[in-house]
């Protein structure tokens, strides 16, 4: 744990832990956890849409076949918008027009994993990575990241000659 | 696990399937071919039904050499009318996925989260791939029990 006394450091979390922490109901915790930390959590706008906003659209889609489940994942979505909304979690826009290298080579990784080379247009894992390195540029201080996906870990473990970045091993 | 349940039982519920489970219970490691000549069924149905019982998770298999061999599943189950109702009324991801895409959406489900889980594909192109939202693809995974420390 870090002295309460520094500036805080930059926490990116990927959306995977931020659904898992709240399927758990721990996700306010968790984040009130990692404030007494000293850490400002921090997520791209990519991943607050679909954290918050692609879920809803699930629910609305499937309210009249299944309004049960359908009331669940709303639930979840307004938790986590809740969550943004008291600050807990800040939500950050990548520069584009600076980062757009970045992003590009990030894509180039992900074409190459075994997927279809278009899923590497989804924008969260390129937008994450962006948010990293653009953090660091303006913050020079070591950038912390919790992510679940270790596919997308390893997509950031080619920049790391652009960033000092360390990933989160306990949550 | 409720949907875990529920894809065993309709396992079950075809006497051959439930025959290559109690078959692989006793010659443990047997390959696909073993156990269609020992069962007597042809080669072609003993991957099917290998591929669905491994889906719903009655049995696992591993790769040795260049060949696949399998075992049964580790599970239990107990059943009684109030478990039953359980298992058929508990709304999770797992059933939603299921009640779309089938066993066959299954099978594809796990082999992506065999990918995933080694790195070679991210949780959004998997998603991506299996035409789902990132918020089913992580719940899936939850509940499939890939982030059980």
């Amino acid at each position: 744990m870090k002295p309460a006394h520094l500036m805080p450091s930059y926490l990116v979390v990927d959306s995977s832990i931020v659904i898992f922490f709240d399927r758990k109901g721990k996700l306010e915790d968790f984040l009130r956890q990692k404030r007494k930390e000293n850490y400002n959590v921090i997520i791209p706008k990519a991943i607050a849409k679909e954290v918050v906003d692609e879920p809803k659209w699930f629910a609305e889609k499937m309210r009249e076949t299944d309004p049960e489940s359908a009331n669940k994942i709303l639930d979840s979505a307004e938790r986590i918008n809740s969550a943004i909304q008291q600050g807990l979690i800040q939500v950050e826009t990548v520069n584009y027009r600076k980062y757009s290298k970045v992003i590009d080579n990030v894509r180039k990784h992900l074409s190459k994993l075994e997927a279809k080379p278009e899923y590497a247009l989804k924008k969260g894992d390129p937008e994450l990575i962006a948010l990293v390195i653009q953090l660091y540029d303006e913050a020079k201080e070591k950038v912390f990241v919790a992510a679940l996906d270790k596919g997308l870990l390893k997509a950031l473990k080619p920049f790391s000659d652009k960033v000092e970045y360390e990933v989160l091993k306990t949550l | 696990m409720a949907e875990k349940t529920v894809s065993i039982l309709k396992a079950l519920g075809n006497p051959n399937k439930a025959k290559i489970i109690a078959h692989l219970a006793k010659h443990k490691g047997e390959t696909a071919e073993d156990v269609g000549k020992h069962l007597g069924y042809p080669l072609p149905t003993v991957y099917k039904y290998l591929r669905e019982l491994e889906a719903a998770r009655a049995v696992e298999s591993e790769a040795k050499g260049n060949t696949r061999v399998y075992f049964a599943g580790d599970f239990k189950l107990e059943v009684s009318p109030e478990k039953l109702m359980e298992a058929f009324e508990a709304k999770t991801m797992t059933n939603l996925y299921i009640g779309r895409f089938g066993d066959k959406g299954m099978t594809r489900f796990n082999e992506v989260a065999t990918k995933v889980k080694a790195g070679r594909m991210t949780f959004r192109q998997a998603a991506a791939t299996l035409g789902i939202t990132y918020y089913e693809f992580v719940s899936l995974l939850d509940e499939a029990g890939a982030f059980d420390a």
